[in-house]
């Protein structure tokens, strides 16, 4: 069992408020990445669910038994740092038996118990290496079967690949993810790039200012995102915000620039409207919903990244094919996928859903 | 060329500062008859006469027991201060404790001359029944390393990241634990280093020594004194040198096989990685 849950829980240092108010309830087996900009309290919101940071209010309960007050053992959780933090002076069989041997287990049971974990993590030929003698990506296995020999009910990670180089990212990437399907634990994985949190999660948080902007499947963001922060931060490369307004029943004027047909229910009166690159297409100057001129392009191969000045509506990316062709200092138009964009009010909050159940 | 004008500037010099240590060294060897004709550095009829001298026990005379008072008293001073000092840095280092004023404070105290403490210790001693005691010479010390350890462990649990803390936190480590079975382990160089000073200036130690001890608890540097005018009428300088040799050689073969310590444990804290 791993069920994790957040009552009104907060932290705060002095007058400062790291984390308010926040409300999260991860079920057992769940995979939860926490994503947000430096500073959101993404790391002291998971070191506040490990115990190594007190919670000012509220409370925290696994498997419905409050551990707010409790030491991190107590909890049953096992952190994996950014740091790898291995104990240097132990071999890797040391380092990933430690907490058994704390825990006063006989020697047997901790050697097989390592054993199989190494087993697992390709690390049986690396047992008797210092931490110094591995490289990075080996480190971090250390780490995380230092983790799994404890069976714990629950896997914190804390940015757990940003010290790897991006091939090796990529590789680990993976094998968390493979980790957690022939586990089955619960996991929360805090992290600020978003392809990890796309790739790996069941469930994203998206954290701001120590507040859940939004929580829901990494589809669910991508496609509703519920607000301005979360339809910028999830995607690479960001949204397209342009600014609108309403006219008539089921027009978007776009500042005058031009007329998207939109069916808009309500009273809804949305201010911005968010495109993401891939939604968006280069046509011919007069059969766009607005157009602009090529200011830069950048070949990605796939794709070319374009991007178009519009007077009032500003930059534009566009996410063309590797084969398009155009000029740059080409004035060129602008096709907006009506049923994959968001509305936004003033306040920057997400307007329905009438855009996406069309 | 600038080869041997590099050699011969490196020679000069170290001619020049280990001079006292050469005369004494050749002192030593001398016959009395030959050290009042003959003042120069070499030996001409090289005897250890002036070592079984210094190795002769009499009832005013016994080097063994000075060595062994010397080597007793810098064990309590030294250990006692580095197992003070280590988990005080480790509250310093780790909790904020007392960094703003004890740290400087106590670091303080080693720019305090110790003859300030000697008369009011001197009391204290007399009262506890500590005066003449190896236990006694051995907390003073104790006091007098305290400052150089704790700063140097201070430095060394900084540079460690605190990381590695959490991680023995989550792995069921109490303070205790951490402070012993991680902590400990990999400050060993910091640890060996406070040692190896708080040895040096223990046994170095004179004024104390002089102050506290009058015969059973005499360390080598107060009994080395001794020897000087040891059977009256002027100063001994043969036998002085011996003395002076065999005193000061503890320190100095401890100080060559740790030097690669010392020398690892400067650097260790200085460059990550």
């Amino acid at each position: 069992m791993g069920t994790i849950s957040l009552r009104k829980a907060g932290k705060q240092y002095g007058v400062i408020d790291i984390i308010k108010d926040l409300d999260l309830e991860i079920a057992d087996g769940e995979f939860v990445v926490i994503v947000g900009p430096s500073g959101c309290g993404k790391s002291t919101l998971l070191r506040m669910i490990a115990g190594l940071e007190q919670t000012t209010y509220g409370q925290i309960l696994i498997d419905g038994q409050d551990v707010t007050a409790a030491a991190p053992v107590e909890r049953k959780l096992a952190m994996v740092f950014q740091s790898y933090a291995l104990y240097p002076h132990m071999t890797v069989r040391q380092n990933m038996g430690f907490g058994l041997k704390l825990a006063k287990l006989s020697a047997g049971t901790i050697k097989a118990k390592v054993d199989a974990a190494a087993d697992a993590l390709k690390l049986t030929p690396l047992l008797n290496r210092y931490p110094k003698e591995l490289s990075g990506g080996q480190r971090q296995r250390v780490a995380i079967g230092r983790a799994i020999v404890r069976e714990p009910v629950g896997f914190l990670f804390d940015e757990p690949l940003s010290n790897l180089d991006a091939a090796l990212r990529v590789d680990m990437r993976l094998e968390i993810a493979k980790l957690h399907r022939t586990l089955g634990a619960t996991m929360i994985y805090v992290t600020h790039d978003q392809v990890e949190a796309m790739t790996l999660a069941d469930r994203i948080v998206v954290l701001k200012d120590g507040r859940v902007m939004q929580h829901g499947t990494p589809h669910d963001l991508y496609e509703k995102p519920a607000n301005l922060f979360v339809a910028q931060f999830i995607g690479s490369p960001k949204m397209n915000v342009l600014p609108c307004r309403r006219s008539g029943d089921s027009r978007l004027d776009l500042s005058g620039e031009g007329i998207m047909e939109l069916p808009l229910t309500g009273d809804a009166a949305p201010l911005q409207i968010g495109a993401r690159p891939e939604h968006l297409s280069l046509v011919a100057p007069e059969s766009g919903h607005c157009r602009g001129t090529v200011e830069a392009s950048e070949y990605l191969g796939g794709s070319i990244s374009v991007f178009v000045r519009n007077p009032t509506l500003g930059l534009i990316n566009v996410s063309a094919p590797a084969d398009s062709a155009f000029g740059i200092g080409e004035t060129v138009g602008i096709r907006i996928d009506s049923t994959r964009s968001s509305l936004f009010d003033g306040k920057g909050l997400a307007i329905g859903t009438a855009p996406l159940t069309l | 060329m600038i080869n041997v004008l590099r050699w011969l500037v490196f020679a000069i010099a170290a001619f020049a500062m280990n001079f006292p240590i050469l005369v004494t060294l050749v002192t030593s060897f001398k016959s009395t008859r030959e050290l009042s004709t003959n003042p120069g550095l070499w030996v001409q009829a090289p005897t250890l006469d002036n070592y079984l001298a210094v190795f002769q026990v009499s009832d005013r005379l016994n080097i063994f027991l000075y060595l062994f008072n010397s080597i007793t008293v810098a064990f309590i001073g030294t250990t006692l201060a580095v197992m003070l000092a280590f988990p005080a840095a480790y509250a310093i280092a780790r909790g904020k404790l007392g960094e703003r004023t004890l740290l400087p404070f106590i670091v303080n105290l080693r720019a305090v001359p110790l003859i300030i403490f000697a008369i009011p210790l001197y009391m204290m001693f007399q009262w506890l029944a500590l005066l003449d005691t190896r236990l006694g010479l051995g907390l003073i010390l104790s006091i007098v390393n305290l400052p150089l350890a704790l700063v140097i462990l201070v430095n060394a649990i900084r540079d460690l990241p605190g990381e590695l803390d959490e991680a023995a936190l989550m792995d069921g480590a109490s303070r205790l634990q951490i402070l012993l079975r991680v902590i400990a382990p990999v400050c060993r160089p910091a640890i060996v280093t406070s040692l190896i000073f708080g040895f040096i200036t223990s046994w170095n130690e004179f004024l104390f020594g002089l102050m506290l001890t009058t015969s059973k608890a005499v360390p080598i540097t107060v009994g080395a004194s001794f020897f000087f005018a040891a059977s009256g009428g002027g100063v001994q300088w043969g036998v002085a040198s011996a003395v002076m040799v065999v005193g000061a050689l503890p320190p100095v073969l401890l100080g060559l096989i740790m030097y690669r310590q010392i020398s690892g444990s400067m650097t260790a804290g200085a460059v990550k990685g």
